[in-house]
């Protein structure tokens, strides 16, 4: 019994000690290796796992395999809110990556504390790209204070879903909806009390923004001195959700799982509409097909104007690196941004090609013919408009989402009321 | 109080009800991570899945170098409990037997410990691990839980309790402190070990926190980690993926229980002079 236990204890040992050891000595074989060949190592910080990941793990191997002075070393890092915090820590460390992705309303928060660099001295004096190309719908958030701080990377925008079996039956026109007065009368006649309703929708500030740009307003005002999200505009878009969930045909799932809820909701055809990323595309194709449904898509419906708010992230350099660090960095963003990785980005992942060219190409076009929902989202981008960059925003986006949940609950707190509230508890913020 | 077969009935069903309450989630888990992801969807949710998917399970494990975060998981985990034993032991022993200068003020020190939450410390922690060069490395996930304040309390209770006369005996019989320790001490504090090892061990193999801010890596990640990455999509999570790694996870916790069972009774029964 002793000479087991002695054994075990041994063995416990043996075995940390091996495992410690086989992590330097690979870590040392693989600084050799760089050293023999005298590539530049640089190393890539990208968020999500599953098909993104795997996008920016072939990617980046492609990347190394296609020339032989920059070995660039790809690590995932969990969502967006660990990635950024986990760059944070690692530039107060001294061990930050040389090239990362800032999701688009973080851009303001990373440039102006000084941890990302300044891209235009290298635009500038690169003659091999052309910022004409981007797609102008997704350049808004790459200036920071006049000066371009990152590239569109893998970008997204939000766009209306539709169970088009549903829409049949209720004989309406499977094209959809194209503003509110047409949203609202396809939502009450897709509602059977006690079996389905119209719309399944979190209180989501990234649609919310999309209803306030249809209404031609902002959530901030210029400048990002205060917010304006309580103007004529930000009203109009919260009683008319207030208005829709009241009647019944807009249901708001709360709680931490919301958005898992309405996409349970729709997958199930208890909702006959849903909005969502264009990176769930790929996804909600696949359960209509299973469920067996089919799917459409549609732009985000107008009001007065059309006006949607963009998502996903940017590829960013971060500040205070050698000339030669810079060098290596900037040629491997250069390259992830191009026209040929943009699309097969895009095809891999469903995300929205950042660039007119790429958008353009035979293999883009012929992929839209035979998925025709996939095109929804680019001729969207036209609208499209930058998200607000303050730093106090994902604060703001907090408060602004409970008072609004608070106005569709309180049958007697008028939008205005709560909006306001949640100004006053906003402005000082910005200060 | 007479046991009639009533109670037992009333007894039985209350049991009953506490296992449903306890087990459903799990019994969930288990059933969504055999479905396809439009049957997960599906409500209200079907208990038994159409057909046994088993092949999430091999897509979980194939999401990631799962080998190797379990293997990372299984060396942080014991790491840790092996070095916390060898430091709660003595520091215990220290302050529940031994009147010095300071004591209560040492000790009140570590139960000070206790209350600070990890987040906020983690920033100090995490700089002093980078100017050692233990970033992104295993050693880094386990020398700042090398000691517990909660174990060291734990013990000094129970050690405490030990009459001082088996101590004068077998200091009479010449024995050194550490023989004392071992002969005496630790298996009289059996059953309180265990018990400090089994929260230990459940507490660092579920750890999310500290090797999502330690790590960067593949090489140096733990398993919870790696199921996070199921989670970590920008679109529709995959449910049924993400249960069959969760599955994977607890299986370890499941089987350590299942074997321990009788032991951490046998300890509890057991405990020491009676």
């Amino acid at each position: 019994m002793k000479n087991v236990s002695r054994f075990a204890w041994l063995l416990v040992v043996l075995l940390v000690l091996t495992a410690c050891g086989n992590d330097e000595d690979k870590a040392s074989k693989e600084n050799k290796v760089s050293a023999d060949s005298g590539r530049t190592e640089i190393t890539y910080w990208y968020a999500f796992g599953d098909k993104i990941g795997e996008n920016n793990e072939n990617l980046v191997k492609m990347f190394n395999d296609s020339q032989d002075e920059i070995l660039v070393k790809a690590e995932f890092q969990g969502g967006y809110g660990d990635l950024h915090s986990k760059t944070q820590a690692a530039f107060a460390a001294k061990n930050a990556p040389e090239v990362t992705l800032n999701e688009i309303a973080s851009m303001g928060v990373f440039a102006r504390s000084g941890m990302t660099q300044d891209l235009t001295p290298f635009i500038e004096k690169d003659n091999d790209i052309n910022l004409d190309d981007f797609n102008p719908g997704l350049m808004g958030n790459s200036y920071v204070d006049g000066n371009i701080y990152g590239l569109p990377y893998l970008r997204s925008t939000p766009i209306l879903y539709m169970n088009v079996s549903m829409l049949k039956d209720a004989g309406l026109d499977p094209k959809g909806p194209k503003d509110w007065k047409e949203f609202e009368e396809y939502a009450r006649a897709l509602t059977k009390e006690g079996t389905s309703v119209g719309m399944s929708m979190p209180v989501s500030i990234w649609y919310f923004e999309a209803f306030v740009g249809a209404s031609g307003g902002d959530m901030l005002a210029a400048e990002d001195k205060e917010v304006a999200f309580n103007g004529q505009a930000g009203v109009e878009a919260l009683e008319y959700w207030k208005r829709l969930s009241q009647e019944g045909i807009l249901k708001i799932p709360a709680g931490d799982e919301a958005s898992a809820q309405a996409a349970q909701d729709f997958a199930n055809g208890r909702s006959a509409m849903i909005f969502g990323s264009t990176a769930n595309l790929t996804n909600n194709l696949a359960i209509a097909e299973e469920n067996g449904f089919e799917l459409n898509t549609a732009f985000m419906p107008s009001n007065k104007v059309n006006g949607v708010p963009t998502g996903g992230a940017n590829l960013v350099m971060t500040a205070g690196l050698s000339p030669e660090k810079q060098k290596a960095a900037w040629e491997f963003i250069k390259w992830m941004t191009a026209k040929e990785q943009t699309i097969y980005a895009s095809k891999y992942t469903g995300y929205l090609p950042s660039r007119l060219s790429a958008v353009e190409s035979e293999d883009m076009q012929s992929l839209y013919k035979e998925i025709p929902q996939y095109k929804v989202a680019v001729d969207q981008l036209q609208y499209g408009k930058a998200r607000p960059m303050a730093e106090a925003y994902p604060e703001i986006s907090t408060i602004l989402a409970d008072e609004i949940t608070r106005s569709l609950l309180e049958r007697d707190l008028s939008p205005k009321e709560a909006l306001d509230q949640a100004a006053k508890l906003a402005n000082p913020l910005l200060q | 109080m007479k046991k009639n077969p009533f109670w037992k009935v009333i007894n039985g069903i209350g049991l009953l009800l506490l296992i449903c309450i306890f087990a459903l989630p799990f019994v969930w888990m288990i059933s969504t991570s055999f479905k396809t992801l439009g049957e997960t969807m599906t409500f209200p949710p079907n208990w038994i899945p159409n057909q046994l998917l088993w092949e999430n399970f091999s897509k979980a494990w194939n999401s990631g170098p799962f080998l190797k975060y379990f293997l990372n998981s299984t060396i942080v985990s014991v790491g840790i409990l092996i070095l916390q034993f060898a430091t709660i032991i003595p520091a215990a022993y220290a302050f529940a037997r031994y009147r010095f200068k300071g004591n209560n003020f040492f000790f009140g020190v570590t139960m000070v410990t206790l209350m600070i939450p990890t987040q906020l410390i983690f920033l100090p922690v995490y700089l002093q691990m980078s100017a050692f060069g233990l970033l992104d490395s295993l050693w880094g996930l386990i020398l700042p839980f090398a000691s517990s304040a909660f174990g060291i309390f734990l013990l000094r209770q129970s050690f405490k309790q030990v009459p001082e006369e088996l101590l004068e005996a077998a200091r009479l019989d010449q024995a050194s402190e550490w023989k004392i320790i071992i002969k005496i001490m630790v298996p009289m504090a059996k059953p309180v070990l265990i018990t400090f090892a089994m929260f230990s061990f459940i507490a660092h193999w579920n750890d999310y926190f500290w090797p999502l801010v330690m790590t960067t890596t593949e090489a140096s990640r733990t398993l919870p980690l790696g199921i996070a990455k199921l989670r970590e999509v920008d679109g529709g999570v995959a449910w049924n993926i993400l249960m069959a790694g969760n599955l994977i996870l607890v299986i370890p916790i499941l089987i350590i229980f299942f074997f321990g069972q009788r032991q951490i009774i046998r300890a509890f029964v057991y405990t020491g002079v009676k």
